[in-house]
């Protein structure tokens, strides 16, 4: 059967048309980079832009922070701009590439390495010796900025607190259960056994197996097996033996003492799923106290650092990133950005940030604020840390790759593992080959 | 002299019809190279180089070392291929059959014809995150399907389809069907508005049967709407990056990880973005081979050769 003619005639160009538009969204699909800028230190006044690292959860305590400072400094006015956690790093690498960069922004030490990488950072170490900050930072937070970004020397942050990884639990359900505080590794494994009952709907534990599942487990591997250093010589110890059986015995508690669906578990999924589940412990940060508090109230729920390795032995913990303020060399403001910085950095400000955050301030001076005694987990983690039987395992945040080799590249190998289609010992080899390739160029490049 | 002075408002005015057309397109050539060609130049021109942000001190000139790997030595350059084109075959097959069958049906006469169309197209004005939102609430095992039939003694309490290897490809076909679909019915039922009724009459009056009718007069007459709708909504599919990011996020274990999605993957979490243009260039080139091998099969535009 024929078609008009004039129908024929018109196909053609505007199937043409859509075609090319349609497949020139596939070829324009990565792009070029560009750089961050020289910036100007600028007049001290005006406006500046400051872009928060955790915006919606830290929007109300920045906002607070924000109004006392323009009362303080009536002529500069702070833009905030609220960023989703998740989504922080790449917004960073976008308005490097493309340019927008704020002129404050909130920087974990997590990427702080790639954005040194990227030029994007202007160096703080003098501007801190010239102001009120100066020895009033806590020195193993300062010493961690130095690490992740300086070569150990200079700091491309204000680091402005700290975090560490907790075992939280729900003290209605140990009671109820007549267990006692998972405070060995026995306790904690016999704890997640015995509040599972997969018929009810309740489960001992929640695994976090999607996005931000390798650092929890290797925080797990770490706290259980003992071994105090991530480096033996040039090579990691994450394949170490001792590690592989701790993530064995961590992820044998998938689908066991989990609900199946923690397979795909985020931040949010797995918070919610502790907050408004039948679910017995959860392993996070201090970070997502306030959310435990809201969801389940203080009577309901505490938190304690993970168990040392063996009763009364060295409590081996990874070393969480640390949060800061970082300076944007793209700035046309940066005597007013500093202000700023310096001011929520100071004692008072830090620690209602701190608060808010429940986490460790880096302020010396709000170290002793009634609150962290009030905030009983944020008190026993800041004690754990302080405790001489306590040792620190540094993570390489000062590799480049380290963000992307601990996420994008291995969490879905890690979800192989949960699924039973890879070994934990294959697992481990994997991830181990990849960080010591990475140690490898990182230490050819800076021998240059 | 005079001769002269006559011919030249003629020459003036021919000249400056012949640059007419071309004053009238610059404005949207200039839009085109530099919205399409442009990227399209430097994409290309970053698949020949290593172009990490995070290590600046490897980049350079590369040569074809990043396709040599992409063909030799990237498995889930094969796996995210592979499930891209399972998921286009998939997704495409499906919207066209059901959105024919949406399509033909709102184009019958009957009582609340107006609601029905309205309902059938509605989820093609949902956003892609909305739609996403909606499913991923659906699936959720807390709130969603699973938990209630679980509470009616059918399947597990904290079960997700999303999370098992076995429902995770169909689950995320469902949802992206529900969105497509109202695009075919659409497109199909507008064609379908202008074939002529004569022809239907006619057809009655010589005997043929709905079916005959169906495939001798109306699908005929959608055979240009057809390839054009499943041409472009392949492209699209095989592009999809929005509700398997949201929705799975390629998982679980990279099982839903199309190339795009890999390819954002490797230049936005991987920052190489040296390699992840030769994996863009490798998938436009694999895009345009089809995309002219179907128009040239289905013989697009009618029956002329």
């Amino acid at each position: 059967m024929s078609r008009p003619q004039h129908r024929q005639r018109r196909a053609r160009p505007a199937a043409g048309i859509a075609l090319v538009a349609a497949l020139a969204l596939t070829a324009t699909a990565c792009g070029d980079s560009g750089s961050g800028g020289s910036g100007d230190e600028g007049s001290g006044k005006g406006k500046i832009v400051f872009w928060d690292n955790n915006g919606g959860v830290r929007t109300d305590v920045w906002k607070q922070i924000i109004a006392a400072f323009t009362k303080k400094y009536p002529d500069i006015q702070v833009e905030y701009v609220g960023i989703p956690i998740a989504d922080v790093q790449k917004k960073y690498d976008t308005a490097i590439a493309g340019g927008g960069l704020p002129d404050v922004g909130g920087v974990g030490t997590a990427y702080l390495a790639n954005m040194v990488a990227q030029d994007a950072l202007e160096p703080v170490g003098d501007r801190i010796d010239k102001s009120d900050l100066k020895g009033k930072l806590v020195n193993g937070m300062v010493t961690s900025v130095q690490a992740a970004g300086g070569q150990g020397k200079e700091m491309y942050e204000v680091p402005t607190s700290a975090n560490q990884g907790t075992i939280w639990y729900r003290t209605d359900l140990f009671s109820a259960a007549g267990l006692q505080p998972p405070t060995t590794w026995s306790a904690f494994y016999a704890a997640a056994d015995k509040l599972t009952s997969a018929s009810d709907n309740k489960f001992g534990f929640t695994i976090r197996g999607g996005k931000g599942s390798i650092a929890q487990a290797l925080e797990m591997m770490y706290a259980q097996s003992g071994i105090q250093d991530f480096w033996d010589g040039d090579k990691t110890t994450v394949n170490d033996p001792k590690n592989i059986a701790a993530l064995e015995k961590y992820v044998g508690l998938y689908k066991k003492a989990t609900p199946e669906a923690d397979l795909n578990n985020d931040f949010v999924n797995m918070v919610a799923e502790f907050d408004h589940g039948n679910v017995g412990m959860l392993q996070h940060n201090l970070g997502s106290y306030n959310d435990h508090l809201k969801a389940l109230g203080k009577d309901k729920v505490d938190g304690i650092p993970l168990p040392p390795s063996q009763d009364g032995g060295v409590r081996t913990v990874v070393s969480n990133p640390v949060d800061g303020l970082g300076l944007f060399k793209s700035g046309k403001n940066k005597a007013a950005a500093w202000k700023f910085i310096e001011f929520a950095a100071s004692a008072p400000m830090n620690s209602l940030w701190s608060q808010s955050a429940a986490s460790i301030p880096a302020n010396t001076g709000a170290e002793q604020d009634a609150w962290i005694n009030d905030s009983r987990p944020t008190k026993v983690a800041m004690d754990s840390l302080n405790d001489p039987n306590t040792k620190i395992v540094q993570f390489p945040y000062y590799l480049p790759d380290w963000n992307n080799i601990t996420k994008a590249d291995t969490e879905p190998d890690f979800q192989k593992v949960l699924l039973g289609k890879m070994t934990a010992k294959d697992f481990a080899d994997e991830l181990a080959g990849k960080i010591n390739d990475a140690q490898a160029d990182f230490a050819q490049h800076h021998k240059k | 002299m005079a001769i002269a002075v006559a011919k030249h408002p003629v020459e003036n005015r021919r000249r400056r019809t012949r640059r007419l057309p071309y004053l009238l397109i610059a404005p949207a050539a200039l839009l085109m190279l530099a919205f399409i060609a442009y990227p399209m130049i430097s994409v290309l021109y970053y698949s020949l180089q290593d172009y990490n942000v995070t290590k600046p001190w490897r980049n350079g000139f590369a040569g074809m070392s990043n396709f040599t790997r992409i063909f030799t030595d990237d498995p889930q350059f094969w796996h995210s291929l592979n499930f891209s084109v399972r998921w286009v075959v998939v997704e495409i097959a499906l919207q066209l059959l059901i959105g024919l069958a949406l399509a033909l049906l709102v184009n019958q006469t009957f009582v609340g014809r107006g609601l029905s169309r309205a309902l059938v197209f509605s989820p093609w004005a949902v956003s892609g995150v909305l739609t996403t939102t909606i499913w991923m609430l659906l699936y959720n095992p807390s709130t969603g399907m699973t938990r209630y039939l679980a509470d009616a003694g059918i399947g597990s309490y904290g079960h997700s389809l999303l999370s098992d290897p076995h429902t995770v490809f169909w689950a995320a076909v469902l949802a992206e069907l529900w969105r497509g679909v109202p695009f075919f019915a659409i497109l199909l039922l507008a064609d379908l508005q202008s074939i002529p009724g004569d022809l239907y009459e006619a057809a009655s009056v010589d005997g043929a049967g709905r079916l005959r009718q169906l495939f001798h007069i109306t699908l005929p007459h959608l055979k240009d709407a057809i390839v054009l709708s499943t041409l472009l909504r392949a492209v699209w599919e095989f592009n999809n990056v929005d509700l398997l990011y949201t929705l799975t996020g390629g998982g679980p274990a990279g099982q839903t990880t199309t190339l795009p999605l890999y390819v954002a993957n490797t230049g936005l979490d991987g920052h190489d973005f040296g390699y992840a243009s030769a994996l863009t260039t490798v998938a436009f080139v694999i895009l345009l081979f089809f995309s002219v091998l179907y128009l040239r099969l289905s013989k697009f535009g009618g029956d002329r050769a």
